[in-house]
């Protein structure tokens, strides 16, 4: 006899809309044929309907403020801890030599990162303009974002905002993608880095005055983005075939 | 800078509280249970693969969370009373919930199923995952989960049939 055994699990899994089509149909046939079986899916889906409803009334009590203001906090402690920092006109930071020497290792780098992110306040309270914040904000602009998914290393584009070049992008040990970009607005540019988690999110950031030319000088930071780069593990720039692989992928 | 998790994880905060309490039944417990799972996500954020379920990433912090209290517990040889534990962050007491309970016959019945029974029927019939996606969570093969699912509605049926 080829009949097949309607176990519990079986209708219920027909009722949770679960089975495959071949024992799906089946069971359809089973249910039209016998009423005890149709009872008993019908059961499962009362079951169902029973445990939703209980459960989306009855358990779902406000989330206590206590509880909300513990996980706020946790996670704000979380993205303080993110690799992200900023620091303001490096003309002068080179000078007074906050960086001191950029040859010290990476966990250090990192750590004096997370000072400086912490900082953040003092740094621009220091020596920021306004038009360093706006330009410090346009980084994190829709705009800005969507042609890091788009444009090649080495190519600008002209934003309503400012010009952005892309400078090079690396992948880190746990495959994120990062790139390297130069933001320019009339006085000022912003030498940035932004990793892809769930979209971009800018993890370091040089501003300085241009020079007359619109153009900052390469030296101009470029000693701290390095050693940020290396701090994070970027390795070597993805350059041609591997550039483009790697921006198609976000494109999926 | 709001990251992606940390905005998954506030919105997620009253489905992962709600999970908590059918795992341990006690309002201070649950909240606890739940703060600990967010600062162990966020201490792990980068083991979740962006574009699978983040619930479900959750659901399983929050459960082995759960777990490895009860090991914990066991270890340190002490019946304590769920009730009176840990309140490091205000609580609200258990009224509000056990009023609830008693005023519900379905929610009694579900009270009063084992443990096991009682996870994988929140997960599947409470949260919506599949069965596959509670066996991932619950570390039990597919076919534990479609017994255990199976025997718990069989038996909430036949409660609040009989009530």
């Amino acid at each position: 006899m080829s009949e097949l055994h309607l176990t519990d699990e079986i209708l219920m899994a027909f009722a949770d809309g679960e089975l495959d089509e071949p024992v799906a149909a089946a069971v359809a046939k089973a249910m039209v044929d016998d009423p005890g079986i149709a009872r008993r899916i019908v059961d499962f889906q009362q079951s169902r309907r029973l445990m939703r409803s209980a459960f989306s009334g009855a358990l779902m009590p406000e989330v206590p403020p206590a509880l909300h203001a513990a996980v706020s906090a946790q996670i704000e402690a979380y993205e303080a801890k993110q690799p992200r920092a900023v620091v303001t006109d490096i003309g002068k930071v080179r000078d007074t030599r906050r960086w001191g020497a950029l040859s010290f290792p990476p966990m250090a780098l990192a750590a004096s990162l997370a000072v400086v992110a912490a900082g953040i306040g003092y740094w621009t309270g220091s020596y920021a303009s306004k038009r360093t914040d706006t330009l410090m904000a346009r980084l994190e602009d829709p705009a800005v974002h969507r042609e890091l998914s788009r444009v090649a290393s080495g190519n600008e584009v002209d934003l309503p905002f400012g010009r952005l070049r892309v400078i090079s992008s690396y992948r880190l040990e746990d495959g994120v993608l990062c790139r390297e970009f130069k933001l320019t607005q009339t006085a000022e540019a912003a030498d940035a880095v932004a990793c892809r988690r769930d979209g971009w999110n800018v993890t370091f950031a040089l501003t300085g005055e241009t020079a007359g030319s619109g153009y900052v000088p390469s030296d101009g930071g470029g000693d701290a983005m390095t050693a940020y780069l290396q701090s994070v593990g970027a390795g070597e720039p993805l350059v041609d075939e591997a550039e483009t692989k790697a921006m198609m992928d976000i494109a999926r | 800078m709001p990251t992606a998790i940390g905005q998954e994880l506030v919105a997620l905060l009253p489905r992962l509280r709600r999970f908590a309490l059918v795992l341990c039944r006690s309002q201070s417990l649950a909240d606890d249970l739940v703060q600990g799972a967010c600062e162990r996500a966020l201490a792990n954020a980068d083991s979740w693969t962006p574009g699978t379920r983040f619930d479900a990433w959750m659901f399983r912090i929050l459960r082995n969370h759960w777990i490895d209290h009860l090991r914990r517990m066991r270890a340190e040889g002490m019946a304590e009373d769920v009730t009176t534990q840990t309140q490091l962050i205000g609580d609200p007491g258990e009224g509000p919930i056990l009023s609830r309970l008693v005023l519900s016959e379905v929610q009694r019945a579900i009270d009063s199923l084992p443990q096991d029974q009682r996870e994988v029927l929140a997960l599947v019939c409470g949260e919506d995952l599949t069965y596959r996606e509670a066996a991932e969570i619950l570390n039990v093969p597919i076919g534990t989960v479609m017994s255990r699912l199976a025997r718990a509605r069989k038996r909430l049926v036949e409660l609040t049939a009989a009530a």
